[in-house]
């Protein structure tokens, strides 16, 4: 008996991913094969993957949780069967499962929407809140070395709030409904060098994490006209980083 | 390498009545008297971090520092979630380097860990998490793989090593005429590697009420005489199935096997109560302790001094080759 053959069937029989054979690539036993053959048709077995599905689904609402309570029952329905049924969920560490589920849903909302303001906030909440774990400020004294490069942050981002984002997060948590989607963008950046992991961007601050799409060098940045305290305060938010 | 370390380190000590740390619950049920040690899944109060291509875990240090002061002066044992003891692939080796860290910064008397798989090899070769643990077929080739596994694990931590009989609802996998059944897995686990057994009432109640067999008939083939910790625990009917949910108080057919269990046990360190910690709200304080006070007047009625089980265990127990 092969039980790794044996393992690898039942448990891809199990998490029943789509479009493949979970007996096609193992070398099974008749015995075996013959089990795992009929056991789709057993109570017991259909029953076991609604558990599985129970648990992945359970992990992954844990893992989404403020942009799912704000979607509409069905809605909220229908993505975690989506991802679910893609293989999500199975992870039981929430943070390993939120970036990826957090884009998946991005993916499948409307933009410009609240709610994908939301799903951005959160998202990028949490990878400031981890980046913060292991957070030191840099040397701002390599700004000035030749060849200096910097790019943007590993654990940074930016959410664009189409209104008030007090106003927004207050309908949020009252259960209110939302104000219409406004022409007035404030832009939060998220750095996990900041005390509450975000602050309002500047146009300064802004203009500079837009420059910094793809890594450039410090002097060419200051011959841009970008002023060093904006770089500064950026870098020691973690906002953005030294390359290399 | 031999056994004989885990022969030696086999002294269960008799602590009494365990619940789970939960950080939901007030601390002051821990410290209330109806305690009298604390089991503690590590995992909860640790986090993944990816390190290049591999996955570490890494314990939260201020959560830690919350659960020593809940359980401040309790004994300690640990029940792992996260090994996958039974994973011919491989087994979880960053649970086992967490678990150094942990036993580093806080001891515990015993740990546990659930017997069976919850992963497996992906077509490219990486771990793939199946979402919900699964159990081995009982054959001669899962029972060595676990007991060598098992074996190791007594050598690195120095004291007693648990398994957990696993509740299932797949029907019974093609088998080895030599092992038989889940009972006659564990037997030759415990027998070949030195381990015990963590005994889940709970458990055993739903695989005999889904497969439809005689509970007690069950643990008169259980190797009693390993047992080293028993858990008891409420369930729940779904679609036809009754569910190993821990979401409630323990029902009547558990307590009765637990009155029949326990004096055959006569090594047994500890009852728990478990829980899941997304229904203890529900469940509530009151009824936590009404369930502990229960298990304590059936653990004090068990007839049996406190005496260490050690020597007797290690006539049980025979320790095979940790070499892999």
């Amino acid at each position: 008996m092969a039980l790794l053959d044996f393992q690898t069937s039942l448990a891809r029989l199990v998490r029943a991913s789509k479009g493949s054979d979970p007996l096609r690539p193992a070398s099974l036993t008749t015995n075996e094969r013959g089990y795992l053959s009929h056991l789709t048709e057993d109570p017991a077995f259909r029953f076991t993957v609604k558990v599985q599905r129970s648990w992945c689904a359970g992990r992954a609402a844990k893992a989404a949780y403020l942009t799912l309570s704000i979607l509409p029952g069905e809605v909220r329905d229908q993505l975690l069967e989506e991802w679910v049924s893609s293989g999500g969920g199975t992870h039981s560490f929430v943070g390993r499962e939120s970036a990826a589920f957090l884009e998946f849903i991005g993916s499948h909302l409307v933009e410009p929407s609240h709610e994908l303001t939301i799903c951005r906030m959160e998202l990028a909440a949490l990878r400031s809140s981890e980046g913060s774990l292991r957070f030191r400020r840099p040397d701002l004294s390599r700004i000035d070395r030749q060849a200096c490069f910097i790019r943007r942050g590993r654990y940074a981002g930016l959410v664009h709030f189409y209104g008030e984002p007090e106003r927004i997060l207050n309908a949020l948590l009252r259960r209110e409904e939302y104000p219409t989607i406004s022409s007035e963008i404030t832009r939060l950046i998220f750095g996990p060098g900041f005390d509450r992991l975000y602050t309002r961007a500047t146009s300064n601050e802004l203009a500079l994490y837009d420059r910094l799409a793809s890594p450039a060098a410090t002097i060419t940045l200051s011959g841009e006209g970008f002023a060093r305290e904006t770089i500064q305060r950026l870098l020691n938010a973690g906002v953005i980083e030294y390359a290399g | 390498m031999s056994g004989s370390g885990a022969r030696s380190t086999s002294a269960v000590p008799h602590l009494g009545i365990g619940l789970p740390y939960f950080a939901s619950l007030p601390a002051e049920l821990y410290q209330s008297g109806s305690i009298d040690f604390v089991e503690i899944t590590p995992e909860t109060i640790c986090r993944q971090r990816p390190t290049g291509t591999a996955i570490e875990l890494e314990i939260v240090p201020q959560q830690m520092e919350i659960a020593r002061r809940a359980c401040a002066g309790l004994p300690m044992v640990v029940h792992g979630v996260e090994l996958s003891i039974g994973s011919a692939h491989g087994w979880n080796t960053a649970y086992l380097e967490m678990l150094d860290a942990f036993r580093e910064a806080w001891p515990f008397i015993w740990h546990s860990e659930h017997l069976g798989f919850q992963t497996f090899l992906g077509t490219d070769g990486s771990t793939q998490e199946v979402g919900v643990p699964l159990p081995l077929p009982p054959t001669i080739e899962s029972a060595d793989l676990v007991a060598r596994r098992s074996a190791m694990i007594l050598q690195r931590y120095g004291v007693p090593f648990l398994l957990e009989n696993p509740a299932y609802y797949l029907p019974d996998p093609p088998s080895d005429p030599e092992i038989g059944d889940d009972i006659g897995l564990m037997r030759r686990i415990l027998q070949r590697s030195g381990s015990l057994q963590l005994l889940d009432l709970h458990n055993v109640y739903c695989n005999a009420v889904n497969h439809h067999f005689d509970p007690f008939e069950a643990v008169d083939r259980m190797p009693l005489n390993a047992v080293a910790e028993i858990h008891v625990a409420g369930g729940s009917w779904d679609d036809g199935f009754w569910m190993d949910a821990h979401d409630g108080r323990v029902p009547e057919p558990v307590w009765d096997l637990l009155e029949y269990t326990l004096p055959q046990c006569p090594f047994v360190g500890g009852i728990v109560f478990e829980m899941l910690d997304e229904h203890v709200p529900k469940l509530g304080v009151d009824a936590i302790q009404q369930e502990l006070t229960r298990a304590r007047k059936i653990w004090m009625g068990r007839g049996q001094g406190d005496s260490y089980g050690a020597t007797r265990l290690s006539d049980f127990t025979r320790p095979v080759s940790t070499s892999l």
